[in-house]
């Protein structure tokens, strides 16, 4: 019997992906103003980045009820003995806490075991599409739990973000707060070390910046799977996509949209890349 | 959502003690905001522990009307502030109570005329309560709460939803009241503190309890941008923040204004609080002993803590420091002009000596900088053609590694400086910011200081002159003219990014009609301009 992969929303895995795979996605909330939208299900990234950049108020975002998570892992155990959890960084959202929580509230018997993936955004999700392929090829949840803790450090981002004021509105900065009050407009990239936000570099322009994805990307020697993503700027993702197709002819690039629950907090413009591989 | 049309003694101890268990989820990042009145840390933890004195005795308390529960929380707030911002928390539930007594059940609007109390008491156990903290934000709360009331609704729910919403407001605007938290770039933590308190109870009069159980409280951001504040040349002499001194006193007939007085002339941040039968005492002094000694004949004294403050400065900094990435290398550069030097330390210079091409540091100068700096390693940016070799003679003279990166003029310090990477070395480090140096055109244009023929120009004293990554290429009698003339010189096609840094005697004015000519013929480029404040030099400009 396949082992069942859950994974939640911030992983941004393209949902005709997560379907050929069969990852079940549990999606986050997001809270704009009055309204309440389930990432990806009831506001489609398109219109929440419209809605982000008009609106005064800024979005804010939740994980659904406990219930939520203990029925998808009831109603997938009618199905499998064996499921394989692969959360968001617990550093940044609750999600790992909750689904954590749930599995001691099912009703069914079944063997569930969830890992913090310490990532968001694509490098979540190509842990999740490598931990999904294998379970299709038959891998055990043993050898799904060794392969996931294996691939977690082997992967690694970089998004370059218009501006830090989302971050740190909504008090998600980390340790990229050594960006802030900069006195010259710089676009900052940033990565994620230990579970949070990290600065990794800034350049004085946006062009510079998206070289700067390109030769990070490049610096892999080996690469499992790779993914380039956007929320309102699909022409530069699609350039940069082809430009790393060229280096890497061989290579899919998956190609994905920042959901709303991170969108919320890295603001419009972001564009990131994430690679699951080795250097040097 | 219902309506919630009153609450009673019970709804208060339970939204108090959600509130308890919400604000523990922050504690530390609250103790991390502590800046003012001393930057000890503490503030999330002493707020935690006051208010679980405070639900403790609420649990105990056998009356449980609104007034019997009030009274009891306003006691163990009392008895169990700790710190500052604890015992003006204490005076804000023995200000609830006041205004809650005899009643069984309140309204919104009851609720509001209490908390409206609560901030008058709050600010009369200061003798000099200071705006942009803990006392701002109850007193814009306590009014939103009553202009809701009075306008919109007296439901409780409501009531202190606006209560809620305007203490968030208060708390992001803090900074702005207070310049101590304006130049660490946070809000006030005993305000983050109190905000966090009632968003809890909200959480709980909402029913929101699986929100209280697994999200965590949002830390409010400072309205304003956080302002590096430039590095001292010379360490500020340390002022000892003495001990930190709590306690209570039981006797007959005390009298909290007249000891608020005394203690005053022996400490600061002194807070008296209580009645004729208990007080409580907070002071900052450099001898507890003397405090203690003063007020042992009135009463019996107890809970007594005093705390070493500089220790928990101490202990400060080192939690502050795990916060910002772990910074090997030190970055020393030498800037002159309060623009620039700002715009070096807001992109992470670790010291700034003053200094450029009239100004050229000394040796000692610059070993100075790099014996202060915590860091074994240390990077040198000279920003000067004149400075670079004075740079390259402070290794010897060092125990620390130095690396000089050549950097001859402020554009190839900025781009350096851009360069840096936290996590990467030292010599890596160099390495990067060598080629980003390397990457970027700089202009000058200043005034020659006397006639002269250079460079197959003719120059007459007073006029302005024009160098291209030091060369002198272009004069005239228009320091803007000089700096478009030099610009024709630069492949702008190629280029991205223009940066105009007008110097101390010359007007943003001017340095925008640069960026309007720049803009009609290449309006791809990106152009800033920045007041860089820098003497002589009317303009400095990098092109990238």
């Amino acid at each position: 019997m396949t082992v069942k992969i859950v994974t939640d929303s911030l992983g941004d895995i393209p949902s005709e992906v997560a379907e050929e795979l069969g990852i079940t996605v549990i999606p986050l909330n997001v809270l704009f103003g009055e309204g309440i939208y389930r990432d990806g299900v009831d506001l489609t990234t398109e219109q929440f980045y419209q809605k982000l950049i008009k609106s005064k108020v800024l979005p804010t975002t939740q994980i659904p009820s406990l219930g939520v998570f203990v029925q998808t892992y009831d109603e997938l155990a009618e199905e499998t003995q064996e499921i394989l959890v692969i959360a968001n960084s617990h550093k940044l959202s609750a999600s790992y806490e909750a689904m954590v929580q749930a599995v001691g509230q099912m009703k069914r018997q079944c063997r569930v075991e969830v890992i913090d993936s310490q990532w968001v955004l694509m490098a979540q999700g190509l842990i999740v599409i490598a931990a999904a392929r294998a379970a299709k090829s038959g891998a055990s949840l043993d050898e799904l739990m060794a392969l996931t803790r294996k691939n977690i450090p082997r992967t690694d981002a970089r998004m370059v973000l218009d501006t830090l004021n989302y971050l740190e509105e909504g008090g998600r900065i980390g340790k990229a707060r050594a960006f802030l009050g900069s006195r010259l407009k710089v676009t900052p990239i940033l990565g994620i070390r230990d579970g949070e936000a990290f600065p990794f570099a800034r350049e004085h322009s946006r062009a510079r910046a998206i070289d700067h994805l390109y030769d990070f990307a490049t610096s892999f020697t080996h690469i499992d799977e790779m993914a380039v993503e956007h929320a309102t700027t699909p022409d530069e993702a699609e350039m940069l996509a082809k430009r790393l197709k060229a280096k890497f002819p061989k290579t899919h690039i998956y190609r994905s949209m920042v959901s709303p629950v991170i969108g919320a907090h890295v603001g419009p413009r972001v564009l990131g890349v994430a690679v699951l591989g080795d250097r040097g | 959502m219902g309506q919630t049309k009153s609450i009673n003694g019970q709804d208060l101890r339970e939204m108090f003690a959600a509130a308890t268990t919400w604000l523990e989820k922050s504690s530390a990042d609250i103790d991390a905001l502590n800046v003012f009145p001393v930057p000890d840390g503490d503030t999330g933890t002493n707020m935690l522990l006051t208010m679980r004195s405070t639900i403790e005795e609420a649990q105990q308390a056998t009356d449980h009307s609104i007034s019997g529960v009030s009274q009891a929380m306003a006691k163990g707030a009392l008895v169990g502030a700790r710190g500052n911002s604890g015992v003006i928390l204490s005076q804000i539930f023995s200000g609830l109570s006041q205004s809650l007594a005899d009643k069984e059940s309140i309204t919104g609007k009851e609720l509001a005329d209490a908390l409206t109390r609560a901030s008058t008491v709050a600010y009369a156990g200061l003798s000099n309560p200071v705006e942009g903290t803990i006392l701002t934000v109850i007193r814009e709360a306590a009014e939103a709460a009553k202009a809701h009331a009075a306008t919109v609704s007296d439901d409780v729910v409501l009531v202190v939803e606006a209560t809620v919403n305007a203490a968030k407001e208060s708390v992001a605007n803090t900074p702005t009241l207070l310049p101590v938290l304006m130049e660490a770039g946070v809000v006030d933590a005993g305000g983050q503190g109190l905000y966090t308190i009632l968003e809890g109870a909200l959480h709980y009069l909402k029913g929101e309890m699986e929100q209280l159980k697994l999200r965590r409280p949002w830390m409010v951001a400072s309205s304003v941008p956080l302002t590096a504040k430039a590095p001292q040349m010379v360490g500020v002499e340390e002022v000892p923040y003495g001990y930190c001194t709590n306690f209570v006193i039981k006797g007959e007939g005390l009298n909290p204004d007249k000891l608020r007085k005394r203690l005053e002339k022996r400490g600061e941040s002194v807070i008296v609080v209580g009645d004729d039968s208990v007080v409580r005492v907070h002071i900052h002094t450099l001898d507890p002993g003397d405090v203690v000694s003063y007020v042992v004949p009135l009463g019996t004294l107890h809970q007594i803590s005093i705390r070493n403050m500089d220790e928990q400065h101490r202990d400060f900094i080192e939690m502050q420091k795990e916060r910002m990435p772990a910074v090997e290398v030190a970055i020393v550069a030498v800037v002159v002009g309060e623009g620039l030097s700002n715009v070096f330390a807001s992109l992470g210079a670790t010291f700034i000596v003053p200094g450029g091409q009239t100004m050229n540091p000394s040796t000692k100068n610059l070993l100075q900088a790099v014996d202060l700096v915590a860091s074994e390693k240390v990077i040198i940016l000279p920003n000067n053609k004149n400075i670079v070799l004075t740079a390259n003679q402070v290794q010897s003279l060092t125990q620390k590694t130095i690396e000089v990166v050549p950097t001859t003029t402020i554009p190839q310090g900025v781009a350096a400086l851009l360069a840096f990477d936290y996590e990467a070395d030292m010599e890596t480090n160099a390495q990067n910011m060598n080629k980003a140096k390397a990457a970027v055109k700089s202009i000058e244009v200043t005034r020659a200081v006397r006639s002269t023929r250079l460079g197959g120009l003719d120059i007459k004293k007073k006029q302005a002159i024009g160098f291209l990554d030091g060369d002198l290429v272009a004069v005239g009698d228009k320091p803007d003219a000089v700096v478009q003339d030099v610009l024709t010189r630069v492949k702008l096609d190629e280029a991205e990014v223009i940066t105009i840094y007008y110097g101390a005697d010359t007007t943003s004015a001017e340095a925008e009609q640069i960026v309007a000519a720049i803009n009609e013929q290449h309006s791809q480029l990106q152009v800033e301009v920045v007041q860089g404040g820098q003497p002589h030099y009317n303009y400095i400009v990098s092109v990238e």
